[in-house]
């Protein structure tokens, strides 16, 4: 049985810079990921944690951090039982800039092969990536149960 | 033995109808497809031709299904520009839309297009790689212009 990749590519009318900084600021993942906030030092070997509300939903750690160009970062998510007995993955951010675009690239992998992450992040990437790609165009976010409307479409991403 | 296919889900800020009509309307294709569009009358059946600015023809195909706002399969789709391409044969495409309530219970919701394109046979595999590089970059400008009104490319990059 072969081990589980994940890969989706998204073409933003943005910035390497500002899809960058957007993947790694706290303020801007709390908006486009569903209220899931990054805090990190962004230092190869340093930890990041995603929380929301207040609650640990992801852990991992900096693998890599070359901005605009790539990231990475280990990804255990910490918030379901239903995960807990599996090994942290790797997520891989490429960001590539193609004439005023950038061509983004997710790849998702180390998984074991019957990952229940696996199907977890298979589902969750498409929505938190086209939530990012509308945060950086149109300044708005895909809504959140736990977002208030005129929060979530009052988000800036300036 | 199984067969080579492509899946790719988008979540766009809109109404399944604005989807139908952009999917379905021949202008519109053209702004998000590089200047390629397709000639259909969209009824169970009927040919399905796409074609260059230049009214060459591109591929072609025949409506399989066609479920306004919800489902639409193209089959018998077939490269007509590229030798290697036309000779790996044949394969199906479909598009399904839904307004997705993706967090179940709690009322976050938009629509969720999935695309499903799969090789006739096993030899297609060289469709799919063509396939898998084409739907992101067509994929991204359509949820770009149903979202702010404009694409993301308007030519086709390399």
């Amino acid at each position: 049985m072969s081990k589980p990749v994940f890969i989706y590519v998204s073409y933003i009318a943005s910035t390497p810079e500002k899809v960058f900084r957007a993947l790694t600021s706290h303020e801007a993942t709390g908006k486009f990921w569903f209220g899931n906030a990054a805090t990190s030092e962004w230092k190869v070997g340093s930890p990041v944690t995603f929380h929301r509300e207040g609650r640990l939903i992801i852990k991992g750690e900096v693998l890599e951090y070359d901005p605009p160009r790539k990231l990475a970062y280990t990804f255990k998510p910490m918030h379901d039982e239903l995960y807990s007995g599996e090994q942290p993955s790797r997520v891989v951010f490429d960001l590539e800039q193609q004439r005023d675009q950038v061509k983004l690239t997710v790849n998702h992998d180390d998984f074991a092969p019957d990952s229940k992450v696996f199907a977890g992040i298979s589902n969750g990437w498409p929505l938190v990536l086209s939530s990012l790609k509308s945060y950086l165009e149109t300044n708005r976010v895909l809504w959140a149960p736990w977002y208030d409307k005129e929060k979530a479409e009052g988000c800036s991403a300036s | 033995m199984t067969k080579p296919k492509f899946v790719y889900v988008t979540y766009i800020r809109t109404t399944p109808e604005k989807v139908w009509a952009a999917l379905t309307d021949q202008q519109t294709i053209a702004k998000y497809w590089f200047g390629i569009t397709a000639e259909c009358d969209w009824k169970p059946g009927s040919p399905w031709r796409l074609k260059f600015e230049d009214g060459r023809t591109a591929d072609t195909g025949e409506i399989l299904e066609a479920v306004p706002h919800k489902r639409l399969v193209i089959g018998n789709w077939q490269n007509q520009f590229k030798p290697e391409l036309k000779a790996a044969g044949r394969a199906r495409c479909t598009i399904e839309l839904e307004v997705a309530e993706y967090y179940p219970g709690y009322g976050g919701k938009a629509v969720k297009l999935t695309i499903t394109h799969e090789a006739e046979a096993e030899q297609g595999a060289p469709l799919i790689e063509a396939v898998s590089g084409g739907w992101p970059k067509i994929l991204s400008n359509l949820k770009s212009l149903l979202e702010t009104g404009d694409v993301a490319f308007d030519t086709q990059v390399a």
